[in-house]
């Protein structure tokens, strides 16, 4: 059964939109919500997809018995296809290797968070930006360059949860995953803006110092903040890489995974999530768009095009920046109660003083 | 006979110094860390190969125009992005958001830049060295002698500029206390825009001489942006000899101790150089964030 091309296109630029509205909304978390500059974006996302692409394969070709004497990334290809061949048949360990995997993925991303703002974390947040975006960087050079990781530059091959569905409906199947993914962060990261925490990252956002003198701990909530976006951001490096079944460090930088994050959240609207969705949604089809297009552009430009598309995001993103600083989608004021909530209330505090 | 990675270490330190005292003079004037700061350099790394390659100058030779050009790419973003900014009350994280968005814009023009150059003249533009334009001195090679020379008279100058002229006192009330000194009469839009010249044209004198030592390729202002933090970090971000200082330290630590350490443990290391800027920009904030200049060197003396 062969999709069509325009359905191959839809889920190929869905799947892509879901990764990077869960990496944006995780940084709406940090940014929008806390007013965290996490300019290291990079970190926890690559974080993520380097631990699917060194840990779950070891483990499982352990598992499997399918070491002997092999070095894991020399001779990769052979000990995945063997434990793809094996995954490929049992469904069940599939599934289970997956949701694992994502597990421990947002584990390794929430510690690699706290690790990389431990420095600067009581220091004033511009010192927080250099040094998140330096430890990105360090991320990136040992992911480059210590090969019994991820391979170096040649990339490795990652257990495929998705082998089991077979063929055609691979990619589609792994489409859904992320998105079932994404509605889960979704709802959480609502769920988080309205919760009590929301509340208060928002109110250290507006004014610290009235946040700390209501006994509010800004060190301690802005750990939470970058250990909780991390590990999201995490988890969407990890479904990246399951999704194209590799990890390469070459494909993980700074400009892809930290500042698209960045023109997605501020464009789409910081603190609210499904503006950050929207600016996710639109920057991606339209990257898409433009990818597809480009090489009608081709011979009438002296250079590549994919640098005018980075000028053209730039400039717009000043633009948003100096003439809608607030993005598609604005804030919204924190939901309060209903008048008819609030009179009841006070009904019965009064009827209970009477008393 | 002085070994080459001396050479090597001193000459990075001069370069890095000049990058760092001037993203120093922005944070202390505007207070926001320029993340584009690294790209000015590169800007002028590009235009002296275009004028070495295609007009066949000396690249000492292209120092002034690659200053200018640095200058007004600082200009620009002050004038053009960071002041509307400013005027329409944004917040200091809004800002940094701007200059990485400038860093993109300066990325992909250098590149367009670049793949301009080498389609139309043929010239490498891609990981290149004009070690082979440098000059000769007392048998070493000519920028050892003149890249700390340079670095020198720059914090030189930056002191008479700052403690000896009417302007130079003017632009450190307006870094104090910018409404007091706009109350008696200074310009402080004025100072802070000269000042942004200033900064970029001292990375575009880094740029300069940058492709006489280094291999340039358009993301070299990118991966050095971790060691100008770190040498701007370590010098408490509000001082210029602090950033002098800083450069020195960050400088040579990082080219002496990759290579002893390559030495040591093995050639493996040599990759893991940006490491070294890094640790020590993170131990400086763990322990005295506010740099070399912020420690009070008097009263720990006085206790010994």
């Amino acid at each position: 059964m062969a999709l069509p091309v325009e359905l191959t296109f839809i889920i190929d630029l869905l799947a892509f939109i879901g990764i990077f509205a869960i990496i944006a909304l995780s940084l709406n978390i940090e940014f929008g919500y806390a007013g965290i500059p996490n300019f290291g974006k990079l970190l926890a996302v690559a974080g993520g997809a380097f631990f699917v692409g060194a840990v779950p394969g070891r483990v499982l070709a352990f598992l499997y018995g399918l070491m002997d004497n092999l070095d894991y990334v020399g001779d990769n290809t052979k000990i995945l296809f063997g434990v793809n061949k094996i995954l490929s048949a049992d469904a069940f360990s599939s599934i289970a290797l997956l949701l694992i995997s994502l597990i421990c993925a947002a584990s390794a991303g929430a510690v690699l968070g706290f690790i990389a703002s431990y420095p600067a974390i009581r220091l004033k947040e511009d010192y927080l930006a250099i040094t998140l975006l330096a430890m990105a960087e360090i991320l990136r050079t040992i992911g480059y360059n210590y090969e019994d990781l991820v391979g170096g530059t040649k990339g490795i091959a990652i257990p495929d949860p998705f082998r089991w569905v077979g063929g055609e409906l691979r990619y589609t199947v792994a489409t859904i995953t992320i998105l079932i993914v994404l509605g889960l962060i979704m709802l959480y990261v609502e769920f988080l803006a309205r919760s009590p925490l929301g509340r208060t990252l928002r109110a250290i956002r507006d004014d610290e110092l009235s946040a700390e003198a209501y006994g509010k701990d800004i060190v301690k909530f802005r750990m939470k903040t970058l250990m909780i976006g991390s590990a999201i951001a995490a988890i969407g490096g990890a479904l990246y890489a399951f999704l194209s079944g590799s990890v390469t460090a070459v494909g993980f930088d700074r400009v892809t995974h930290t500042f698209w994050p960045w023109v997605m959240v501020v464009i789409g609207g910081a603190a609210n999530n499904f503006g950050v969705l929207l600016g996710a949604a639109v920057f991606v089809t339209l990257r898409k768009v433009i990818t597809f297009y480009k090489d009608l552009f081709k011979p009438y430009l002296p250079f590549d095009v994919v640098w005018m598309e980075y000028l053209l995001l730039g400039i717009i993103l000043i633009i948003v920046l100096i003439y809608r600083p607030e993005g598609i989608l604005p804030e919204k004021p924190s939901r309060t109660l209903s008048m008819k909530r609030i009179n009841e209330i006070m009904k019965r505090v009064k009827s209970e003083e009477k008393e | 006979m002085i070994p080459p990675i001396f050479r090597d270490a001193l000459v990075f330190a001069s370069l890095l110094t000049m990058l760092s005292t001037g993203l120093t003079l922005t944070y202390m004037t505007t207070k926001v860390p320029n993340f584009a700061h690294g790209n000015f350099a590169t800007v002028g790394a590009y235009l002296t190969l275009a004028l070495t390659k295609v007009l066949n100058l000396n690249p000492y030779l292209t120092i002034i125009p690659s200053l200018v050009l640095g200058g007004l790419t600082a200009l620009i973003l002050y004038v053009l992005i960071l002041k509307p900014l400013l005027d329409r009350g944004a917040n200091y994280i809004v800002l940094m958001i701007a200059t990485i968005a400038y860093d993109m814009i300066l990325y992909s023009l250098i590149n367009i830049f670049a793949d301009f150059l080498s389609r139309t003249y043929k010239v490498t533009t891609r990981l290149f060295i004009l070690k082979s334009f440098d000059f000769k001195l007392l048998g070493q090679p000519g920028l050892f002698i003149t890249a700390p020379l340079i670095a020198i008279l720059i914090v030189l100058a930056l002191y008479v500029l700052l403690n000896k002229t009417k302007f130079g006192i003017g632009m450190r009330a307006a870094i104090e206390n910018p409404s007091l000194a706009s109350v008696v009469g200074i310009n402080v839009n004025l100072t802070y825009a000269i000042s942004w010249f200033i900064s970029g044209g001292l990375a575009g004198i880094a740029g300069a001489l940058m492709p006489i030592w280094l291999m340039c390729n358009p993301d070299v202002g990118m991966r050095l942006i971790v060691s100008i933090f770190a040498a701007s970090i370590v010098g408490g971000l509000s001082n210029i000899y602090g950033a002098f200082a800083g450069g020195i330290l960050i400088g040579l630590a990082e080219v002496l101790g990759t290579g002893y350490l390559s030495l040591e443990i093995g050639t493996w290391v040599i990759p893991y150089r940006p490491i070294i800027p890094l640790l020590i920009m993170a131990v400086t904030l763990l322990f005295v964030p506010r740099g070399l200049t912020g420690i009070n060197w008097r009263k720990i003396l006085r206790r010994s």
